[in-house]
């Protein structure tokens, strides 16, 4: 082997001893539960009989039994819907909003940092912000409605309301994530570019959709793809606001798994559909990081 | 002369009494007697319990130091939200972890806990003379309050610090008695006055809140079904039986036409404020949250309101009830100081207490709720609340134990099913039928899933 060959090889072990303790660490901590997690979803695990976790008699049963659930297939699908309109919606209005709030001003400074609260807020306080402005009995929206002579249903307790209604709050929540995003992206474009077009006597509309959006869509993707992981986490305000409900609208995968661990005591069970919803979050982050690649490979 | 000397005398055996006084109580730290060790046997240790937060072991701590000077004890006691409180203990007993010496028994979770023995047999220390003194009395305890605690074989696991009696509140009496209106007696007549009144200034038919499988089988059994065939010996769930879906439909035009916007997601708190303001007139749920009406000083209503029995169904009239009592873990480290606690916080005084000083009257000692002091302070515009909740309390261990759907460790997944299609239907998802059928198929499913031979 030459000295270069050498002192690669030498590089390569000192790289590895250097991510060792890191990946040991790594593998403690998230590594050995999710191992733990397959191995119990393999068991009909009940709480109150202990010696189920160690039944590996018919280990593919939960696994069989997920397709045939109504509630499991209908909370993927509620899931879906969620995500999707959520997702939606927050890169909509988090880009029109950076582009509104784009501009070098004391207040707009100001409004930036007001409009970042809802996303560094407690996900629990912000369901019961929304608790309580979903609450007709002390909701000011129901008592604004009243004094125009509005009838408003009951958001949270109607069929057709109450999954907009987690949407709405969702994207309050964290609308901010995309608008810091995109700002950052925004104050990356060349003056230049906008200058040019202006001069070539391009409108503003046509400076957005030719200059502004082509810069912008990466990061609009790449947010997208970190909020639809993300939006998988709903759950306190789903919990606080509609317990799932009515009947099993609002119902997303994590909080049966939830339910099914801890009011029915099925522990194998969820586990199997936490390990069915972990697969498709996995597969939505190998996304992201494939687009990822994807854009530096363009760059 | 005499005098002078009896009273050297005197000064004398003062100081030597005092110095042998000293020297006595300095032996006595070294080397405690017996009999002292006897007075305190648990001297130092620290108890740790678990419940849900709520009034009683609010009230409680205000005792606890008294308990804590007379055992040299200290009760560490850890109160959490409903919810979490019963996820962690399930846990904890589940694994048979130590971590708490006693616990509340939470009705829901108690005959799961005492199906798998997860708790410790209590009669091992009523039956010990030693243990328990005699007129701490065991049978003292409403018996309808205690039959979630018991096992197949009649052991007791736990014993009842609350208990739950279904009754009806009436806040707007003075509306009904305007139209003409009597107090429903009936599952029509109840339906009649919430037509007559929802609307009448205001003020909404009824109101109720997000538990259905606590308020709804109460109507399902009026009408003569039941969430199971025969329980707790038979449980093939019966939701789409006719009784079933007739009782789904009823109470959910009940909730659809006369109660608040909302109703379906309202919590007990918002439900019971609506009842205490008087924008809701009837609201039917266990008797420490409607006799706040009479009794609460932020009552609205207090000389309009009435509290009563639930209405009576075509067939039945089965107004529920439940307990929520302390036990044991079975692998609790110090079994012998918890069942001091247990006997200290449910003996009769503290009852009493609770009652005099407080008002709690939600107690389950028998002789407590029979006595004239507690007749006085719970008898408001001469209505006997004492004598109503007793009643109802005691209905289910009177003949069959129209309770017992509710004491089988399958209930909670039952149950929940049941939630589900009732808001389905109040909803206008499904019709009854169409949801008690799902709901009959995906309870026998999911009860076959957890492993229950049907």
């Amino acid at each position: 082997m030459s000295g270069e060959g050498l002192v690669d090889a030498e590089r390569r072990r000192f790289n590895r001893l250097a991510l060792a303790p890191s990946l040991i660490v790594l593998f403690v901590i998230a590594g050995l539960p999710a191992i733990y997690l397959v191995v119990i979803s393999l068991t009909p695990f009940q709480l109150v009989n202990p010696g189920s976790s160690t039944d590996f008699s018919s280990p593919l049963r939960n696994y069989l039994l997920l397709p045939g659930d109504p509630r499991f297939v209908n909370s993927l699908w509620v899931q879906a819907k969620l995500s999707f309109w959520g997702v939606l919606l927050q890169v909509l209005f988090g880009m029109l909003l950076a582009l509104l709030l784009h501009t070098q001003s004391r207040v707009v400074e100001f409004a930036r940092t007001l409009f970042l609260i809802p996303m560094v807020l407690p996900p629990i306080v912000v369901a019961i912000i929304w608790k309580l402005i979903y609450t007709p009995d002390i909701s000011p929206l129901y008592y604004a409605a009243s004094l125009l002579n509005v009838t408003m249903p009951s958001l949270t307790s109607s069929v057709d309301f109450a999954l907009s209604a987690i949407i709405i709050a969702d994207t309050w929540e964290w609308m901010p994530f995309t608008f810091l995003m995109v700002l950052a992206a925004l104050q990356t474009i060349p003056e230049e570019f906008s200058e040019a077009a202006l001069v070539d006597g391009a409108n503003r509309l046509q400076i957005f959709f030719y200059i502004t959006l082509p810069f912008i869509t990466p990061i609009l993707v790449i947010s997208g793809m970190f909020r639809l992981i993300d939006s998988v986490k709903a759950f306190p305000l789903v919990f606080l606001l509609t317990g799932g409900g009515p009947g099993s609208v609002t119902e997303v995968t994590n909080y049966y798994a939830y339910l099914l661990a801890f009011d029915f005591n099925e522990i194998g069970y969820s586990s199997s559909v936490t390990i069915v919803m972990l697969l498709l979050v996995v597969a939505v982050s190998l996304g992201v990081v494939w687009m990822g690649r994807r854009r530096e490979a363009m760059a | 002369m005499t005098k002078k000397n009896s009273s050297h005398k005197s000064a004398g055996f003062s100081r030597r009494a005092l110095l042998q006084a000293g020297a006595a109580t300095l032996g006595a730290a070294g080397f405690p007697l017996p009999a002292i060790a006897q007075t305190k046997p648990f001297a130092g240790v620290t108890l740790r319990g678990a419940s849900f937060q709520h009034r009683f072991f609010t009230l409680l701590q205000n005792y606890i130091p008294e308990f804590e000077a007379q055992t040299g004890m200290k009760v560490d006691l850890q109160l959490s939200a409903f919810p979490v409180y019963n996820q962690q203990a399930n846990l904890e007993l589940s694994s048979g972890g130590s971590a708490f010496d006693f616990v509340n028994v939470t009705f829901i979770l108690a005959a799961r806990w005492v199906a798998a023995g997860l708790l410790a047999n209590l009669d091992e220390f009523t039956g010990d003379p030693n243990l328990t003194p005699a007129e701490w009395s065991p049978k003292d305890f409403v018996e309808g309050a205690q039959v979630p605690y018991r096992d197949a074989k009649g052991a007791t696991y736990g014993y009842s610090w609350e208990g739950g009696a279904m009754v009806m509140g009436l806040s707007r009496m003075d509306l009904m008695e305007k139209k003409g209106l009597k107090i429903p007696r009936t599952f029509a007549e109840l339906q009649q006055v919430c037509t007559e009144i929802n609307g009448t200034d205001n003020v909404n038919g009824i109101v109720s809140f997000q538990l259905h499988h606590w308020c709804l089988p109460p109507y399902i059994q009026g009408f003569g079904g039941n969430i199971f065939r025969k329980p707790p010996a038979d449980i093939m769930p019966t939701l789409n039986s006719p009784e079933a879906v007739q009782a789904v439909d009823y109470y959910a035009n009940l909730l659809k036409n006369y109660a608040p916007k909302g109703v379906l997601t309202y919590t007990e708190d918002q439900a019971r404020q609506s009842h205490m303001t008087g924008r809701s007139n009837i609201f039917i749920h266990s008797s420490a949250w409607i006799t706040p009406i009479l009794l609460s000083n932020d009552s609205k209503v207090k000389d309009t309101s009435r509290v009563v029995r639930m209405p009576a169904g075509p067939v039945h009239d089965y107004p529920a009830a439940n307990s929520q009592g302390l036990g044991i873990p079975k692998h609790a480290k110090n079994k012998k100081a918890a069942w001091e606690f247990i006997k200290w916080a449910l003996s009769p005084e503290i009852s009493m207490r609770l009652v005099k000083e407080h008002g709690h009257s939600s107690v389950c000692r028998r002789s407590v709720i029979e006595s004239e002091e507690y007749r006085k302070l719970n008898t408001v515009n001469g209505q006997d609340l004492g004598a109503l909740y007793l009643e109802v309390l005691g209905l289910p261990a009177k003949g069959d134990n129209y309770m017992a759907y509710r004491t089988v460790k399958e209930f909670p997944i039952v149950g929940d099913v049941l939630n589900k299609a009732f808001e389905q239907v109040a909803t206008g998802q499904l019709a009854a039928q169409a949801a008690m059928n799902a709901a009959q198929e995906q309870a026998v499913a999911n009860l076959r899933r957890a492993g229950t031979t049907l």
